[in-house]
Formats: C-alpha cells, structure tokens, sequence
C-alpha cells in the first residue's frame, strides 16, 4: 500500500544541514495499524508528512497504491489527500466557526461522488460512533479536549480514507481520553481494514499497534510486528 | 472551481461572518459605508451647487439664450424689428431685452450704489420667475410711471446696524417710501417703491427694476436699443437649437446659450471642485482599500495553521482563497448598502435644511448613475483588496503555514 525507497529529507538553515530523514525505506500493508515511535527530533513527523503529502522530500520515491507522488501536480496531491488520506492532528484543528456537524463533513462537501444526503447520513453515523452526535450543534470552544480530537478523528475517517495518517494525537490528552482514542483508531482499524499510521512517543501505546517502526536520527533502527 | 467549490467557499466565508467577531465586522461595514458617502456626497453637492448656479443664470441673468451686440458695439440697434424677429423664429417662447445703468440710491440719510435694471415687465414674466419672488408690495406693471422695485438685501431692515450687514442697504426701506435714484448720466428723480423682492441671491436681490418706459425718460426719448436680449426657449427645444436657429436668420450679433456663458465664466471653478471631488473620493477609495486589505492581511495572517489544515485535509486553495473573498464580498456588498442608505438620509435632510450661502443655497444632487459607479468602484476596489492577501496565503506551501 504504502512503499519508500532511500527517503531523504533535508532541511537547510544557512550553512547547516539537519539530516531529518536519512534513507529511510519501508513498506506498509492495506489494513495494518502502524506505529512510528522514537524520540525527540528522530525524524517521526517529517516522515509522517512526506507519505501524508504534506511535504516533500528531498531525494527517494513514495508509492501509494502504485501511484508515485511525486508525478502528481499541486491540484492532484490536493485531490490525492481529499479523496484517499485522512489525517488527525496534535491539536485537533478544527474550525472554530463551525459545529462539529459542520466540521466533520467539511472535506466531505467538496467530492464529486458524494450527495448531500450521502454526505449527512455518513457524518450523523459517524457522529454516533464516537458518541458526539448530541454534541453535534456544538462549537469547538463547548468541547473538552478528548471530545475536539474525537471530532478531528471523524472529519478524517467521514470520506473512508484508504490511510489515515495521525500525528500525536493523543499528546495533548489524559490517559483516559488517550485511550479513547487510540480505542476508537482500533476499531475503525479492525471493523473497517483502515490503515492507519500514527506517530507516538509514549510507549505503553506500542500494545494497540501492529507494528512499530522506530526512528533514530533520520534511519529506521527497528521494525517490527507484535 | 465548479459549484460545490464556490458553495464551500461561500459556507466558509459565512460561518466565518456569523460566527465570528460580531463588532469587527459591524465596525467593517459601518467604515465601507462612511467611505461610500463621502465618496458619494461631496460631489454630489458641487453638483447641487451647479445646479443652483446655472439656475439662478438662467432664472435671473440670461435665461437660455443671451443675444449681445457685436465686436466693437455697446448696444443692439434697431431693438423693436430684432424682438419680433427672435419671437416670430420656432423653439422661442420669449425675448425680452434689457437696460441698466448704474445708480446711486438714497433714502434717509443713506446711500447705496445699485444697477438698476429696466425690463418690460409683461414680457419679462415669460423669461424670468422675479414676479413670483416679491415678498412685499407688487411686481411692476407696463402702464407703472415712477415706480420701482428692489431687492430685499438692498431695502435693508431697520432692526439691523449699518455696520452688521453683509451688504450695504438703504437700511428698511418699506413698500410705499420714496427713495431718491440718481443715475451715472446725472438724472435724478424720486420713485415710490411698489415691492420688494427676495430670489436668495446677493446681487440680484441688491439692484433695482424699473420700466422700460422709466428708463426712456432717464435716456431721453425713445429707447430702441439694448445692451442685451435675453431668451427663453420653449420646452422640447435646445439651446443649441435656437442659438443655431438665431444665426441662420441672420441675427448679426453675438449668441451664447447658457451652457457656453457658464463653461467661460465658471468653468475653472467648476474645474477646481471637480479635482477636489476626486481627490476626496481617491482618498476615501485608499482609506477602504487599506482598511479591507488590513482586516484580511490579519484575518489571514491568525489562521494560518488553520489554513494550512484546510489544504491538508484536502480544500482546494481556491476554496480557501475564495472564502476570504466571499467574507469581503459580502463586507462590501453591505456597506455599500448601508451607505446608499446614509446617502439617502443625508440628501432628505438637506433637501429640508438647505446649505444656505449668499450666493446660492444647494442640496447635494445624486443621481443613479452615481450612486451605481462609484458603489462599482468601490465594491471592485474592496474585492481586490481582500482577495490580494488571502492568494497570497492561499498560496503558500502547508508546511509553511502550518508552522506558523
Ligand atoms: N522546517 C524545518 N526546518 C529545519 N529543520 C527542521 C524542520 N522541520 C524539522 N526539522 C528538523 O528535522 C528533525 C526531525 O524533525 P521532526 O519534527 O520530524 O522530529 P519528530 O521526531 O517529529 O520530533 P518530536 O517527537 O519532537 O515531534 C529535527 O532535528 C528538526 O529540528
Ligand atoms: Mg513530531
């Protein structure tokens, strides 16, 4: 599903070079609940952006679904993320002026294949899933942090991404409503095959992945499936 | 960009307005719309103002069509056979002619130097709306001996110090008194005032009118000439038509309409005012241009992770470019609403109380015309304003604003 070869990122600041990848190649599967771990700076978020399209690397190939990303266009990569990535932040990003309801189906207003009334039964299901549906008229301001991120996760599986792509998600969370998500990722993980690839650094959350890549300084330095 | 596009764009920029800094967004439209007013209003009272001004010529000076001697000639002779022939040419309602000379009025002590204008007062009301305008006393009559009218600023009041009036007076004079009129060739005589009118403006309501048969004794003997012959032209005729019409029939003297008189004498002026009307409305466009710019500039400027979200998970820049478009479109659209509205108000209140000045009074003059190309300009000018920083960060690699 997801294949890199020798991926390199590297970031210029004036005459100093960050290696942030360094090389890295790795191959993810359809369906499979992936873990990038490692510490601080070891490159986790740039090689999450670089396979999300969020950025791009400076040397190496990214294939998704043997498709190279770095044949699409500015408005292919836009359309490539809207109809087969989904992705959840730190900080849950969503947009103030607008309900959860409005939230969560934003992306999902713009594709060509889905009606209005795809798209709302689609977003009250999902709404119903992570138990938010009575929240739906609510702003983000009138939502705890657990709720904002459970909101964030189904603006980003409403459009049944083939990937979803999480960074830190539960960084700004308690235990509790960390593990509510991650709960939440291993459902939609095990009912609906959704591949997910999510960066961590807390290590008691390696017991929901199906495997774990580790980073340090830019290289893979351990991969494997538990 | 198709329609779902621009209906995200828009649903954005909505939410955005509705839910989002109430009084930022009155304080928006409430700045377009003051722009729009003064862009609107100022010009629009030169215009009134020439209005007024042409008016008044027209009303009081030279009608439609002014017919004077030629090159080199004080008067127009053989008076009697020209008026008939200008009354006998089609498009002419009337013509009247008229004398003056300058005089010195005295009355109780006081006096005043005044022209005294002698007009043949049956016809004279064909051409010119003074018989309507006495505010004591009456108009002249054709058969009046010894009689005059005079303007109000010149009779003057009692109740008002020599040295407090605008213009010197004969300090209230009344229907009735006498007053002693001596004329530059030195004849003199007694008239009896018979009225006293009042047209708003300072030189004509500071002279005199007599009859065309006052003023034969005044010149001795029969008076067929005149300095001037003014026109008035029937309605569903130009000007130009019968000044054209007065040169065809071989009126060998000199001929203006109104429109030529106004372009020479108060062309310049009216020159300056318009340069100053469109400094005013170029300022008032950069205030709003900038004002819109800036309030994009920072609303852009604090959402640039979120804009970086937005393309992440997918929204075309367009969308987003055009969501802060949409936010200024609808701005503008308002405040210019708003100051159509202003605009209205402004123009009833004037038309109530009039901007009042010796010269002329004048309420501002809008037209459709106006009010549509400059709420154009400005709704364009606001438009590029706010669309110049939301491309800007539109446009701008996620990582980037996403950063920020
Ligand atoms: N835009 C950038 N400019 C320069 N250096 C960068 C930039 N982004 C990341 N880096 C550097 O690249 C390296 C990897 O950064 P990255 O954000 O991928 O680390 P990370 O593993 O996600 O760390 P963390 O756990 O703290 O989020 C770091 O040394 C970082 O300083
Ligand atoms: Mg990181």
């Amino acid at each position: 599903m997801i294949r890199t070869h020798n991926l390199r990122k590297i970031y210029r600041m004036g005459n100093v070079e960050v290696k942030a990848l360094d090389g890295v190649g790795i191959d993810i599967g359809k369906g499979e609940f992936v873990g990038i771990m490692g510490p601080s700076g070891s490159g986790k978020s740039t090689l999450l952006h670089m396979l999300g399209l969020l950025d791009f690397p400076t040397e190496g190939e990214i294939e998704i679904d043997g498709i190279d990303l770095g044949t699409l266009n500015d408005y292919q990569q836009t359309m490539f993320r809207l109809y087969r990535l989904g992705y959840v932040f730190q900080d849950y990003a969503l947009v103030p002026e607008l309900t959860v309801m409005e939230n969560v189906c934003l992306p999902a207003m713009l594709r060509e294949d889905r009606t209005y009334e795809q798209n709302r039964e689609a977003t009250i299901d999902i709404l119903k899933r992570i138990g938010l549906y009575d929240r739906r008229d609510h702003l983000q301001g009138e939502l705890s942090g657990g709720q904002q991120q459970r909101v964030a996760i189904a603006r980003a599986i409403v459009n049944k991404p083939d990937i979803l792509f999480a960074d830190e998600p539960c960084a700004n969370l308690d235990t509790e409503n960390s593990r509510m998500v991650l709960d939440l990722f291993h459902e939609i993980n095990e009912e609906m095959q959704q591949t997910i690839v999510m960066v961590s650094h807390e290590d008691w959350h390696k017991e929901y992945f199906h495997r774990v890549i580790r980073l340090k300084d830019g290289v893979v330095v351990e991969d494997t499936t538990t | 960009m198709g329609k779902k596009e621009l209906k995200v764009a828009f649903f954005l920029a909505w939410r955005s307005l509705i839910r989002g800094n109430r009084s930022s967004v009155f304080l928006n439209v409430l700045i377009i719309s003051m722009v729009f007013t003064n862009m609107i209003f100022f010009p629009a009272l030169i215009a009134g103002i020439g209005q007024n001004i042409t008016r008044q010529i027209v009303d009081y000076r030279i009608s439609n069509v002014l017919v004077e001697p030629k090159k080199g000639n004080d008067y127009i002779t053989d008076l009697d056979a020209t008026l008939d022939l200008i009354n006998g040419m089609p498009g002419v309602e009337r013509a009247t002619p008229h004398y003056t000379m300058g005089a010195t009025l005295k009355f109780r002590g006081r006096i005043v130097g005044a022209t005294t204008n002698a007009i043949q007062p049956r016809e004279e009301t064909y051409v010119s709306p003074l018989y309507r305008d006495m505010v004591a006393g009456s108009y002249l009559g054709d058969g009046d001996r010894g009689e005059i009218i005079i303007g109000s600023a010149l009779a003057g009041s009692a109740n008002v110090l020599e040295a407090d009036e605008y213009v010197p007076s004969l300090g209230g004079v009344r229907v009735g008194d006498s007053v002693t009129v001596e004329y530059v060739n030195n004849f003199k005589r007694d008239y009896r005032v018979k009225g006293i009118f009042t047209t708003g403006n300072y030189d004509m309501d500071s002279s005199v009118f007599t009859t065309w048969a006052d003023m034969e004794e005044v010149t001795g003997g029969k008076l067929d000439k005149a300095p001037y012959i003014t026109v008035k032209v029937k309605p569903g005729y130009t000007d130009q038509f019968v000044k054209t019409e007065l040169l065809q029939y071989g009126v060998m003297e000199k001929v203006q309409t109104t429109s030529d008189v106004i372009s020479k004498g108060m062309g310049r002026a009216l020159e300056s005012f318009s340069i100053i009307g469109l400094v005013s409305m170029m300022v008032s466009l950069v205030i709003a241009v900038v004002v819109l710019f800036i309030v994009v500039m920072i609303k852009t400027l604090n959402n640039r992770r979120q804009i970086g979200i937005l393309k992440a998970i997918g929204v075309e820049k367009a969308v987003i470019m055009h969501s802060y478009g949409f936010q200024v479109i609808i701005l503008a659209s308002a405040g210019i609403l708003m100051g159509f509205l202003f605009t209205g108000l402004l123009v009833v209140y004037m038309t109530y109380y009039p901007m009042v000045t010796p010269e002329f009074s004048a309420t501002p003059f809008v037209t459709a015309s106006d009010l549509a190309t400059n709420g154009l300009i400005l709704f364009v000018a606001s438009v590029i304003a706010g669309y110049l920083p939301a491309w800007q960060v539109a446009r701008e690699k996620i990582q980037d604003v996403m950063r920020a």
